[in-house]
């Protein structure tokens, strides 16, 4: 029976769904916003990569909301793991390849992470794509040999000041009379690495943070598995 | 001056990154940032309501004047409920040290940055943000409580919710992929021309049953029982006073700027009567205190979606009216529910266990039946009133079943009262009785005295109540606020 009700909640969803779609104007986005962003971004921000104005100047309190809710989340799963203690996890060692791999591949890995961060304002890429990609390097590491433990202290004071500097950057702004988030120093550098005032700045914040932030989650949900 | 409303917003997310580090060093100095942080931020919105400033204001984000940014739009109810949060934030404040603390007080902070954040927002996905924000550190503090049963209530609520965040979205992509803007005040402007058909009523569907889960709407707020019942009562507080109250304000500010589709309101007023009847009726069922509270929360909710769904300044103030007075009681009677949980049988006689809780049950009672003077009596009859005054047999179908309602309440409650009042089972001895504990039986008492003061001040909170009710209804004010007024730098 429930699954019957379920069966037509989701066909009812569903062609819901396809009625609505077949009513859409597809490839013909309206650019009411989206074309005035586009035409006005280099100049406001100085930052080439359109994404990245918006989502770190004309919609910078999403991401610090979006920032916000990744802490949260790991709060919360800090809170739920801290008491669980599963005995699953047999250690078993990596082998040669993987391990020596996983100890090669950390210097690159962080090369390209921070490279990406840097670039955020220039290219594709940014806070985000780069952070979980310098998780990623901690992680490979901890995956190769399951003993090994992460500097967890270490971690929450980088995560914890690069959120805060986020917000000190904000709050910055405000204290110099302009709106909170405003992007400052904009200068006449467009294109340049040293260009688009603070946002690079708040991608190295956003970067770090989401960085230690899933490091330390992953090792978080490694070490549950491993205590007895 | 008014550039620093943005504040009560951000110092709490400040504190909640800092507080895991400063707790590591010292637990006797992070203990103190939070209540801190939330005390600074009633300064702020107290003396911004106080310094009289012309309301409303709009405030644009990163200096980007809206529509291409993000904006704050501040009036009289924004700056109400904000001030509410932080107020609320600070009496619910977890104020218990074990080795959790840092991460349970950052959950909090973040909850209530992101409940001022629904509050004061002007942009359609910045509040979708703020929505998830509140769901995630919702998650955290329920399941802090640390039983099994918070876990399963914790996974119940997190799909539910979780398909509710879908809708949600799916109702902004459909108005994003019409109208190519998210900014409230320019979808209202853009509104009559291009949401003003079936896609735009689907989207506001999607939306309101989305969101509908945080503000125990009909269909979806099945989790309210076993999450209330399980989580700490101060989470529960939280959660039934205030956030189910910030949805709410979502769906109003939808409503009157955005959708003035005939099918909407409708629609709403259904859920609201199916919503009183199955949360009164199964309230009266209830042999949990909590377990009675939520429902009784779910009918109540019912009934400000009923006022909702009359959509003048007169409704309006109904709504207004209910939300607040729900606020203060269902905030109160949880508190007393703090040590008062479990079966209600086990409440035999506890009236002379603990005279006062008792009182200020059968006070939070009276008011929520609607017994004058109190202020429920005042919220219900505007409320009655309204309704009686709408044509279509809907509104009096309504009018009715919020009529019956009331009695099954008073029979509900009622009973709860005599068992307090009642004679002690023979074989337990009264110290064995349950009783608030007495941090909660402070906080309940002081939800207990501001209800006496509105019943005595009834006149000036009225007129006040229906200023911010003309303020939040009126359309065109907060569009010619938002696209005309301080925009660039301010």
């Amino acid at each position: 029976m429930r699954n019957l009700t379920g069966l037509l909640f989701a066909g009812g969803l569903g062609f819901m769904l396809l009625a609505i779609a077949s009513g859409l104007d597809f490839g013909a986005p309206p650019m009411l916003v989206g074309g005035a962003i586009q035409s006005a971004a280099p100049q406001e921000t100085g930052a080439t990569n359109l994404v990245t104005s918006v989502v770190l100047g004309y919609r910078g309190i999403d991401t610090l909301g979006e920032l916000s809710i990744l802490f949260a989340a790991a709060a919360a799963a800090g809170l739920v793991l801290g008491r669980r203690h599963t005995t699953a996890g047999t250690l078993t060692e990596g082998g040669f390849v993987l391990k020596h791999g996983g100890a090669m591949l950390f210097p690159l890995l962080m090369t390209i992470g921070f490279y990406i961060i840097f670039h955020g304002h220039l290219t594709p890429g940014g806070g985000f794509q780069g952070g979980v990609i310098l998780a990623a390097a901690f992680f490979l590491p901890l995956l190769a040999r399951p003993g090994a433990r992460l500097h967890h202290g270490m971690l929450s004071v980088i995560e914890g000041f690069a959120g805060s500097s986020f917000i000190l950057i904000g709050l910055a702004a405000l204290s110099e009379g302009e709106a909170f988030l405003q992007p400052m120093l904009v200068q006449d550098t467009l294109g340049q690495l040293v260009s688009a005032g603070t946002l690079p700045l708040l991608y190295l914040a956003v970067g770090l943070k989401v960085g230690a932030e899933l490091a330390g989650l992953l090792s978080h949900l490694a070490q549950t598995e491993s205590e007895v | 001056m008014s550039d620093l409303i943005v504040l009560p917003l951000v110092l709490p997310l400040f504190g909640a990154f800092l507080l895991p580090i400063v707790m590591r060093t010292s637990i006797s100095i992070g203990a103190w940032i939070g209540p801190a942080i939330l005390a600074y931020g009633c300064w702020i919105l107290g003396d911004q309501w106080m310094s009289g400033t012309a309301l409303p204001f709009s405030l644009a984000i990163g200096g980007f004047a809206p529509p291409m940014g993000i904006n704050l739009y501040i009036d009289s109810l924004a700056l109400l409920f904000a001030f509410a949060v932080q107020l609320l934030g600070l009496l619910f404040w977890p104020f218990k040290i074990d080795q959790e603390t840092a991460r349970r007080q950052a959950l909090m902070l973040l909850l209530v940055a992101a409940s001022t954040g629904l509050a004061l927002s002007g942009d359609l996905f910045n509040l979708y943000v703020f929505y998830e924000l509140v769901a995630v550190a919702t998650f955290g503090l329920i399941a802090a409580s640390g039983s099994s049963a918070a876990y399963a209530s914790t996974i119940r609520y997190l799909i539910l919710s979780g398909i509710g965040s879908v809708l949600t979205l799916l109702g902004i992509a459909l108005i994003y992929s019409q109208t190519g803007t998210l900014n409230l005040a320019h979808l209202a402007q853009l509104a009559p021309e291009q949401l003003n058909n079936k896609l735009g009523l689907t989207a506001f569907l999607t939306i309101l049953i989305g969101v509908g889960v945080k503000a125990e709407l009909f269909p979806v707020n099945t989790w309210a029982p076993e999450v209330y019942a399980t989580a700490a009562s101060r989470v529960s507080a939280f959660l039934a006073g205030l956030v189910s109250k910030l949805a709410l304000l979502i769906i109003l500010r939808l409503l009157v700027l955005i959708f003035h589709q005939p099918e909407a309101v409708q629609v709403m007023l259904v859920l609201g009567i199916l919503g009183v009847i199955t949360g009164e009726l199964a309230a009266w069922r209830a042999k949990d205190v909590r377990r009675m509270l939520a429902f009784s929360s779910i009918g109540q909710l019912g009934m400000i979606f009923i006022a909702l769904a009359i959509p003048e300044q007169g409704g309006l103030l109904a709504v207004l009216a209910l939300t607040f007075h729900h606020l203060l009681i269902k905030s109160g009677l949880f508190m007393l529910a703090d040590g008062w949980g479990g079966a209600i049988e086990k409440l035999r006689g506890a009236a002379k266990r603990s005279p006062l809780a008792a009182a200020i049950f059968v006070l939070f009672s009276l008011s929520l039946i609607g017994m004058p003077p109190l202020p429920g009596f005042w919220a219900k009859f505007t409320l009655i009133t309204q309704l009686a005054a709408q044509t279509s047999p809907l509104y009096l179908i309504g009018l009715t079943v919020f009529l019956l309602a009331t009695v099954i309440e008073a029979a509900y409650l009622f009973r709860l009262a005599a068992l307090l009042y009642g004679p002690a089972a023979e074989d337990t001895p009264i110290d064995t009785i349950p009783k608030p504990a007495g941090l909660s039986l402070a906080t309940a008492s002081l939800f207990g005295i501001g209800l006496l003061a509105a019943a005595l001040f009834i006149a000036p909170v009225g007129d006040l109540l229906n200023h911010v009710a003309g303020q939040a209804a009126n359309a065109d004010l907060y569009i010619n606020t938002v696209l005309a007024g301080t925009g660039g730098s301010q």
